[in-house]
């Protein structure tokens, strides 16, 4: 026998305890992990470099505001500015779609688009074929996967934003964009269906260079300072965020809930811990008269907490990077997220907050270790 | 002449209960010699046990000081304690106080996991423990496993394995049957007699001390009686 056998024994003596003990560890780091996984989707906005040159023209009163149309010329002559379209958010109900749009339709002009979606790999002749039909789309591949649409199908929506119910002919499918579930069709043909009202949802321009967006951002903002439609120029990613904070305060909805989580299973394993050491005290002082001192006492108290706080760690973290890594979230969440990734600091994370939880919930046990003679120990019954 | 093992010098020991002062030991002063079988008999509250947890080591007196081997115990602190517990004592409780998850050679290994002593030697010791008590056979067994006074003979056996000068017994009878009783009362017998260990316990029962070669009776803290006992 090993000191180290001997910790491991003492620690599954009561199997049932040990066991549940490790599944409340487990279920709860599982827990936090999730939410630190969907805090990381909710608030990290893709950062690539076609994202970093895109920049997003809205109302500066609100989003909701349109933008009038004849800003366009405006806006290609600034410098700066390698390309721009009309980028009007549809928000049509997909006739497979039950109770919400589980993904975005946007109004383009196809003929500008190319640089703008550049990172987007689609057949050339799906993208001239897209071109010429006004009634067609282009498909994120994701979405025509999931509804089983390929080149050629019809797509049915009902408006429900702009009084307009539209039908598309997919003329291509793309993908290599990083949300490759969006779908893009005709501004043109969106106007036709609402009389022409000669306004826009947003502009979507490119900057010529990385260097050159911010000045471009601020340019464009000067350019209709003053006017009747004021805008806000911004970057994609200040966009991207500008919406997550649409939804109150995210961020710290998820921390707190987290906090709960830990500080809930710091409770719970304090109470294990004391509940496991309490009934072993007259062993305790045994293993002191048999010559252990306080401090070998301290770290079979310290190896048993934190080993089973880490064995929760092994299999909660574990188990959420295991199951994050083999289902398919997109279809999971109904489309809510793309990508579910368990990242090396938040595996990092759990196993620190196993090892606090280990630390902490030993501290108790040692005090009354130190605080109780051999004598004392010795009189506590059984 | 015999060599002292225990040199008790002026010994008391006050417990504080709230405002209440209570005296265990009363300028108790006592030589022990080794191989020695010492018997401390008295009522409940005499002190006995007092004595003994002072003797061993696990209690401290409030004044007076304890020799052993010309050691003074009450002058060491925690750490030094616990070393010198470990290689010069050996302990049996009146509830055998074996560990429930380890077999009986796990228990008696215990005490040789702080030694620097390799595995084969622990195992080679161990299983000499055993020998010793009769208990060879039941090694793998865990407590539950094994009768009280097969339990006791294993907590004789952990008692030993570090080969201490000192066995203390806290009346390592008292739940056990006269037959169980008797086993163990010889074994601490022969380790006194063939092996020139000095065995102190604490008993209530005459018959037990009679298994001893000296028994001292404590009242009230004081030391009331000293007597040779006949060999049995």
């Amino acid at each position: 026998m090993t000191l180290g056998t001997f910790i491991i024994k003492n620690a599954l003596r009561n199997k049932r305890r040990a066991t549940l003990s490790i599944l409340s560890v487990a279920v709860s780091l599982f827990l936090l992990v999730m939410l630190q996984v969907a805090l990381r989707e909710l608030t990290n906005p893709i950062n690539d470099e076609g994202s970093s040159l895109r920049i997003i023209v809205r109302n500066k009163v609100s989003l909701a505001q349109p933008l009038p149309r004849r800003q366009l010329q405006v806006i290609e002559r600034i410098q700066g500015v390698a390309a721009v379209s009309p980028f009007t958010f549809y928000g049509g109900l997909y006739k497979g779609d039950e109770k919400f749009t589980s993904f975005a339709q946007f109004a383009v002009d196809p003929e500008r688009c190319p640089l703008l979606i550049s990172d987007a790999k689609i057949p050339k002749e799906q993208y001239e074929a897209w071109v010429a039909d006004r009634t067609s789309c282009i498909l994120g591949r994701l979405t025509a996967e999931r509804f089983g649409l390929k080149v050629g199908d019809r797509m049915q929506f009902t408006g429900q934003i702009y009084p307009a119910d539209l039908e598309f002919m997919v003329a291509g499918i793309y993908h290599g964009t990083a949300d490759d579930r969006n779908l893009m069709f005709h501004q043109s043909y969106l106007d036709e269906s609402l009389g022409n009202p000669g306004t826009v949802g947003t502009w979507w321009v490119r900057a010529a260079s990385i260097d050159e967006a911010p000045m471009v951002t601020e340019r464009i903002n000067n350019a209709f300072a003053n006017s009747s439609a004021e805008v806000r120029a911004e970057s994609e990613r200040a966009f991207v965020l500008g919406f997550v904070s649409m939804w109150a305060n995210i961020k710290t909805l998820i921390t707190g809930i987290s906090v709960v989580v830990v500080f809930a299973l710091l409770l719970v394993t304090v109470s294990t811990m004391s509940m496991a050491i309490r009934e072993r005290f007259r062993e305790l002082a045994i293993l002191k008269a048999l010559g252990f001192r306080r401090r070998e006492l301290f770290a079979f108290i310290l190896a048993e907490s934190c080993g089973l706080a880490m064995a929760g760690a092994l299999i909660g973290a574990g188990g959420a990077w295991v199951v994050f890594h083999s289902i398919d979230i997109q279809k999971a969440t109904n489309g809510l997220f793309i990508l579910f990734e368990v990242t090396p600091q938040m595996m990092g994370l759990a196993f620190a907050v196993a090892t606090a939880l280990g630390v902490l919930s030993s501290v108790g046990p040692m005090l009354a270790v130190a605080r109780t003679s051999v004598v004392q120990g010795l009189r506590t019954l059984d | 002449m015999p060599e002292t093992v225990v040199a008790i010098r002026n010994l008391s020991k006050i417990y504080a209960q709230g405002e209440i002062q209570v005296t265990a030991l009363n300028d108790v002063s006592l030589d022990i010699e080794m191989g020695e079988f010492l018997t401390l008999m008295g009522p409940s509250g005499s002190g006995k046990s007092t004595l003994l947890h002072i003797i061993a080591g696990i209690d401290r007196p409030t004044s007076g000081r304890c020799l052993v081997q010309n050691l003074d115990v009450t002058g060491l602190n925690e750490s030094e304690l616990a070393d010198w517990r470990n290689q010069n004592v050996g302990f049996v409780f009146q509830t055998f106080n074996l560990i429930p998850v380890l077999t009986a050679f796990e228990n008696v290994e215990l005490p040789l996991l702080l030694t620097q002593l390799d595995r084969s030697e622990r195992r080679r010791r161990v299983q000499t423990a055993l020998d010793i008590v009769g208990l060879a056979d039941r090694m793998h067994h865990l407590p539950k496993q094994l009768s009280g006074g097969q339990e006791q003979r294993v907590a004789i056996a952990r008692a030993l394995v570090t080969d201490p000068r000192l066995v203390v017994a806290d009346e390592p009878t008292g739940n056990l049957d006269s037959h169980s009783a008797q086993e163990v009362l010889m074994v601490l017998q022969q380790l006194s007699r063939e092996a020139g260990k000095t065995v102190i316990m604490v008993t209530h029962d005459p018959k037990a001390a009679a298994y001893g070669s000296r028994s001292i009776h404590l009242e009230k803290g004081e030391l009331l009686k000293d007597e040779a006992v006949t060999a049995r």
